[in-house]
């Protein structure tokens, strides 16, 4: 049955699916040991330079997560780092405040800054965020440049370093251990935050944004939560930067700034933590290199003329090297790698490897779900079974069967003049299959896309579980159980298959964002990781748990879609022309999975074309034709409907007749 | 009152030079859904060059018609040097990419012309009086610049079976190919207008308001907000939109307090996002399931 054998076995290596930790202590040990040693070692004009790096690398790691994770991006990340900074500075100066309250007023300030101009601007998909970024980094500076108590052009000054246990801070070397453990601390959490359950969604959400709000993805919750963290990453560096300079001043917001923080981020690798920290090192240097080298090229340049370089780089990075210096480490480093093992294989070709074949043994036994009570489904029997069936994930559904799951009242879809959809209403029973079938444009996928809230209904009320939600985003349904399949795959490209299994298991989980930057969400995440590769097994895709999604072929990017629904524990699953594309051999095994899975007490709705198959498999069918529904009841009667044959098959029943007649022979 | 005529010409004036800058950054966007960040550096770019050619002793019509043609060059220089290079133009990326190449500019012009504001000469005509209101003739210049040449693009776009085909091409690549204009050529067009436009933008302004290395970006900014008026493919709203940001600036700049004028654009940008955002969604994300 498998087209993509992994040699050797089913080895469960969690390399794959978790980013390396051992990678990141190592790093992070480098950095501290670079950091301890620095000041001892380092120039003045290189110690001023490391200072600013530190610096700016906080809002640097801010503008990456924004970037990486929620694919936006700020073109005023100075304007929170002058938010903080002034905050700071206002709370030292004019209320004398402790050095602490100061500087997380400073950050809270930034934060509410950001929520501000977040809420609205998020809502909105495209160039909406940055532009109204770039309007506030103006924003600021003018207000501060009118603004009497902002000190106008001048600025506030005259505040002290801080003290840290009786040491004042009062030199580079000391102020560059002081900003370190805040950058990695930063850098740290960041990291957790990427490979956390609400990162790995945001990173699901880039790939596809339906498919992920189908497993109950908060799209729009998530992405203003990483805005707002990333402004407060800015205000943290403006408070340092505070600090350091001992003056705030309307400059700070200026737009160079928010160029320079962009081109740390693109220049480290869009979405890196480590490239940005790294970025911001090699900005910095470049600035200062640049500020000394143009005036000796150009007699008489003035001002900033580092922009040119920064213009440039930012060009050509795009350009030749997308993924930033991060690409470029990766890359090598994957080179180096391949050849060591290389000679590793070579070396090793005659000694047998013992841990090849310990995967199938090893396989947990716990049943899908993990929920005491519940049938366990066998998984042993996975590998041997003769009839191609994948065995069945345990299901739980929270009615009885015959009970109204899912009730759809009066649905009407216009665009413009056009009926869509007019006034349908059918209702679902509790562990059924529906169909629902219907000639090309009657309106099935448009139907289906207002069940799951893909789209907005003109009017009529979709009720799931005894509550309305039609015009919800379809993340509110998916919560509550309902989730649904794709016509045209939705695959998460940017994962293996596990790991888009694991997006399945999205609905289960708690941890949110601060659970998941301060790492505490391990346990929850190896459940679920293990969950579904349980699942996985149980479909039959256990050997292919650790390829790239998108390189399945097509049957089992299918198949693995509907694992992915599964794993979320639905208690009504939508499938939207599931058998579309699949071999004959692909549907008797999906056929013969929903059928089970029915069995098992599952609810499913499913959108059709091949009207045999729908016929042979649901308990209750519906058919649209021209957007109104014409037919609703058992195969059987829906089958010799006269108003279903005419609608399907042209005018001449007979023939119509005849022709169903021969399809039912095929299925 | 006479204050208030004369602030509402003044924003008139001033809101022409958002409007063409507006029309350019829709002529790109409708074709090739980029927000292009550099186009308020056109405008800089053109005012700056023909100063020069001005002071190197060219007559101002001519240096004009340079500094028209050469901008126009460069939008296109950069669509084939630098927007036409990617493959998957995402709007991330073309953020990023139009940010550097603005950037480029900017820091072109500080090393070429310095940090200075500078002025072109006036046009030739005479400043008009009506009752008590004044009204320079450079602003009329600014306004039939407007009518002509924005004007000219929102016909070209809506009327004229090239322009159709080209806003055709950024939905249906393969029908505007069948009309005779592949991408490629659509997008180039599109720079080419959005050069031009920003260049007349630069050069009618720039007696008035100056032109300085880092002017064109809140410029562009404000052309945005006007474009999103309307709805970042609707010429005519978008017009409109950036004239009644010019009016809006000049009463706050008479009113309240000229620093605060510049802030003016965000807060409606803010604002009309946050009142009528699906009014502004202009291409229903079709993703299609």
């Amino acid at each position: 049955m498998t087209l993509l054998q992994k040699s050797p076995g089913a080895v469960r290596s969690k390399t794959g699916f978790w980013p390396n930790n051992r990678a990141t202590i190592i790093g992070v040990s480098i950095l501290t040991l670079v950091v301890i040693i620095l000041p001892f070692t380092a120039t003045s004009t290189m110690m001023n330079i490391a200072v600013f790096s530190m610096i700016f690398a906080l809002p640097a790691i801010g503008l990456s997560l924004l970037m990486g994770l929620a694919g936006q991006v700020s073109l005023g990340q100075a304007a929170f780092f002058a938010i903080g900074a002034y905050t700071h500075a206002i709370l030292l100066q004019k209320f004398e405040m402790p050095g602490v309250v100061a500087a997380v007023g400073g950050v809270v300030a930034a934060m509410l800054a950001a929520l501000l101009v977040g809420l609205p601007m998020l809502r909105l998909r495209g160039h909406y965020l940055a532009l109204a970024t770039l309007g506030l980094g103006f924003i600021v500076m003018i207000a501060v440049r009118e603004w009497e108590f902002t000190g106008r052009t001048t600025g506030i000054y005259g505040f002290g370093r801080p003290e840290v246990f009786g040491i004042p801070i009062d030199n580079n070397g000391l102020f560059f251990w002081y900003v370190a453990p805040f950058v990695i601390v930063g850098l740290v959490l960041a990291l957790n935050l990427t490979r956390s359950r609400a990162g790995r969604a945001l990173s699901s959400v880039n790939d596809s944004e339906l498919a992920a709000e189908s497993l109950g993805v908060n799209t729009y919750a998530l992405r203003v939560k990483v805005f707002t963290l990333s402004a407060g990453l800015a205000g943290l560096g403006g408070v340092f930067y505070a600090y350091q300079v001992q003056i705030v001043s309307p400059q700070m917001a200026e737009f160079n700034v928010s160029v320079e923080l962009l081109l740390m981020v693109v220049l480290g690798g869009l979405g890196s933590v480590w490239g940005a920290i790294a970025g911001a090192f090699i900005v910095e240097l470049l600035s200062e290199g640049l500020r000394d080298l143009i005036p000796a090229i150009i007699p008489g340049a003035t001002g900033e003329v580092q922009l040119i370089g920064y213009g440039l780089v930012l060009i050509l990075v795009i350009l030749l090297l997308p993924g930033g210096l991060y690409q470029a480490v990766r890359t090598v480093w994957a080179a180096i790698r391949r050849r060591t093992a290389a000679r590793r294989v070579a070396a090793a070709a005659l000694v047998p490897d013992g841990t090849a074949d310990a995967g199938a043994g090893d396989a947990p036994t716990r049943a899908f779900g993990g929920v005491p009570g519940e049938p366990a489904a066998p998984h042993g029997a996975a590998a041997v079974d003769e009839e191609g069936v994948p065995n069945v994930p345990g299901v739980s559904t929270p009615l009885a069967e015959g009970e109204a799951i899912l009730e759809v009242r009066g649905l009407t879809k216009r665009y413009g003049g056009v009926v869509a959809v007019d006034d349908v209403s059918f209702t679902v029973p509790a562990g059924r299959i529906m169909g629902l079938i219907g000639p090309n444009g009657a309106g099935k996928t448009t139907c289906f896309n207002m069940i799951t809230g893909a789209i907005t209904p003109t009017s009529g009320t979709v009720t799931f579980l005894g509550e309305e939600v039609q015009g919800r985003k379809p993340h509110v349904g998916a919560v509550r159980g309902l989730t649904r399949t794709f016509q045209n795959l939705q695959v998460f490209s940017s994962t293996d298959v596990v790991g888009n299994v694991y997006m399945g298991r999205y609905r289960e989980g708690r941890a949110g964002i601060i659970r998941g930057m301060l790492g505490l969400q391990g346990r929850e995440q190896y459940r679920n990781e293990e969950i579904a590769r349980d699942l996985l097994d149980t479909m039959r895709l256990g050997d292919v748990a650790e390829l790239a999604a998108g390189d399945l072929p097509f049957g089992r990017q299918r198949m693995m879609e509907v694992c992915r629904a599964l794993a979320s524990e639905p208690a009504l699953l939508l499938l939207d022309e599931p058998m579309a594309g699949l071999s004959g051999k692909e549907r008797e095994m999906l056929a013969s999975l929903l059928r089970a899975l029915r069995d098992a007490g599952l609810t499913i709705v499913l959108v059709e074309h091949d009207v045999a198959q729908v016929l042979a498999l649901a308990d209750t069918v519906a058919v649209l034709d021209d957007g109104v529904l014409i037919a609703y009841g058992e195969p059987e009667a829906v089958r010799n409907d006269p108003a279903v044959i005419v609608a399907y098959l042209g005018t001449d029943a007979d023939e119509a007749k005849h022709e169903l007649e021969e399809l039912e022979e095929h299925a | 009152m006479t204050d208030f005529l004369q602030l509402t010409a003044a924003g008139l004036s001033q809101g022409s030079v958002y409007a063409l800058l507006a029309v350019g950054l829709i002529a790109t966007y409708t074709v090739r859904h980029v927000v292009n960040i550099a186009q308020g550096d056109y405008a800089m770019l053109a005012g700056l060059g023909s100063i020069s050619l001005v002071s190197a002793g060219l007559p101002l019509p001519v240096a004009i018609l340079i500094a028209l043609i050469s901008v126009t060059l460069a939008s296109v220089l950069i669509e084939r040097l630098v927007i036409a290079r990617v493959k998957n133009l995402t709007t991330l990326v073309s953020i990023i990419l139009t940010l550097g190449v603005s950037t480029l500019l900017q820091s072109i012009m500080l090393l070429v012309w310095g940090a200075e504001a500078r002025r072109l000469p006036a046009f030739p005509g005479e400043d008009l009086l009506i009752g008590g209101v004044s009204i320079r003739s450079q602003e009329l210049w600014m306004l039939g610049a407007l009518v002509v040449v924005g004007g000219g693009v929102l016909l070209f776009y809506e009327k004229t079976r090239w322009g159709k085909a080209l806003r055709a091409s950024a939905e249906q690549p393969v029908a505007a190919r069948i009309v005779g204009i592949s991408p490629a050529v659509a997008s180039v067009i599109a720079f080419a207008i959005a050069g031009f436009v920003g260049a007349v933008a630069g050069v009618v302004s720039s007696p008035i308001y100056l032109s300085i290395w880092s002017g064109g970006l809140l410029l562009g900014l404000k052309g945005f907000v006007a474009a999103v008026l309307g709805g970042l493919v609707s010429f005519r709203a978008a017009i409109v939109g950036a004239l009644l940001l010019g009016v809006l600036e000049s009463y706050v700049a008479g009113y309240v307090a000229s620093g605060w004028k510049d802030a003016v654009a965000f807060f409606i940008l803010i604002i009309v996002l946050i009142i009528r955002p699906a009014g502004l969604v202009l291409r229903p994300n079709a993703v299609r399931v």
